[in-house]
């Protein structure tokens, strides 16, 4: 096993984590991460050393997932991924000011509700979310998305926004 | 700064990602601002909440095996002559190839083979000892002596493991667990040397790639003794039974341990 094969493997499961939030069902997760790796490897030698491997892979599961998509939307006998498209999440900042209630409901929010919530997000908006949360820097989840780096410091506050919306209707 | 530039920040403010300036603003208008004082408690929330309460869904074990398997595996490297045909020309590669280089090409494909099948026997072996050792419950049965460890696999793995050393004053039994190795279930005996640990992994030798080249005697069986990470590995094949032998001990101790587990005949 090459060193950066034995480094990949060490992300399994913050890849298969995505790949569940991006796919919404484990099986489906399962294949996009053995995809993602069986594409990793055959791509090894474009990996550029000292770069963030992690941001790497979630690049090419992202890449992986949508090309996918792409080929199941063009089917006309598949359904597609339902958790592809886009959902109004067209909030600006007015929805800043939560009152003490709703702050209060929103730290009464459950594991199953966050989850339930982050679902209804479109692919763009949970990728951001999640990606923010593995600790990948704005300039690294640009890179995964393909976009600026002030498009996804738009797109997070969007996301996080948007998600807080759902969060004040699960927490009542 | 405005509210409105201030809650652009909110998110690097609290990531600690803006420049001094921008933060030292931003602390300076929260500390007067009762509504972007709310803005930023509800950002934190929708933080911890993401961090402590969101689901998270690790990939399973089986998913890690299969992952493990297909890229210890990796393609075989282009040959040496498929690199250069192109180079050649027909008249020279029909002459001097075939009879100068064929010997040399067999030799070091050969070669090249033998060591990938040690790496990836190694690899395995250590990855299981680590594994083992990382297992907030390492041993599923302790040892009150092979004939308590030994029964206690029956009806947990496909095969009857073949080990015959009880353990002595050198090479304690501690105890032993099912793991696994590559694709197949494995019978793990866990001795010790002082205070080190050895794992002593029995598995179907079957469809596997054994190395055949660089082998050591250790009494009646040929070995494959290597290091990797730190750990010593010794390899080997009895019949129709593998057996990997892996612990941080120096290699001339897990060498005697070896040969005691493979009593000459």
């Amino acid at each position: 096993m090459s060193v950066l094969a034995d480094q990949a493997l060490a992300y399994v499961d913050a890849l298969h984590n995505l790949a569940r939030y991006l796919t919404g069902n484990g099986t489906d997760a399962e294949d996009l991460v053995q995809e993602t790796y069986a594409r990793a490897l055959r791509a090894e030698h474009q990996f550029t050393p000292g770069t963030n491997l992690k941001a790497w892979l979630f690049r090419i599961l992202r890449n992986t997932f949508l090309s996918s998509y792409r080929r199941q939307r063009n089917d006309p006998t598949v359904g597609g991924l339902d958790t592809v498209g886009a959902q109004p999440e067209g909030l600006g900042t007015s929805d800043w000011l939560l009152g003490d209630i709703e702050l209060d409901r929103l730290r009464k929010v459950v594991a199953d509700e966050i989850e339930a919530a982050l679902m209804t997000l479109s692919e763009e908006s949970r990728t951001v979310i999640l990606l923010d949360l593995e600790g990948l820097t704005e300039v690294e989840v640009a890179d995964v998305v393909g976009c600026a780096v002030g498009t996804v410091k738009s797109r997070l506050a969007r996301a996080r926004a948007a998600l807080r919306h759902k969060l004040k209707d699960y927490a009542r | 700064m405005t509210c409105d530039e201030v809650r652009q920040h909110l998110l690097d403010y609290q990531r600690g990602r803006s420049r001094l300036e921008t933060q030292q603003a931003v602390r300076a208008h929260l500390d007067g601002c009762a509504g972007c004082t709310r803005a930023d408690t509800v950002e934190q929330e929708l933080t911890r909440l993401l961090e402590q309460r969101l689901p998270q869904h690790p990939a399973s074990l089986a998913l890690k095996r299969r992952l493990a398997a297909r890229w210890w595996e990796p393609p075989a490297p282009r040959s040496w002559w498929s690199r250069r045909r192109a180079s050649l020309s027909p008249v020279l590669a029909a002459a001097a190839v075939v009879l100068v280089a064929a010997p040399v090409v067999y030799y070091e494909r050969a070669a090249s083979r033998a060591a990938r099948e040690q790496t990836a026997m190694v690899a395995e072996a250590v990855t299981d000892h680590l594994r083992l050792l990382a297992s907030p419950r390492p041993l599923d049965v302790e040892s009150g002596g092979l004939h308590q460890v030994k029964p206690w696999f029956a009806g947990r793995l496909d095969f009857a493991p073949v080990v015959t050393f009880e353990g002595d004053v050198d090479f304690p039994l501690k105890g032993g667990s099912v793991g696994y190795f590559r694709d197949r279930k494995a019978a793990v005996f866990v001795y010790a040397r002082r205070l080190h640990p050895i794992s002593l992994l029995v598995f179907r030798a079957d469809g596997l790639s054994w190395p055949s080249r660089s082998l050591t005697r250790v009494n009646d069986v040929e070995a494959s003794v290597a290091a990797e990470r730190g750990f010593n590995v010794i390899v080997w094949r009895r019949g129709e039974l593998g057996y990997a032998l892996v612990s941080d001990v120096d290699a001339g101790e897990l060498k005697a341990f070896a040969a005691r587990l493979t009593p000459a005949p």
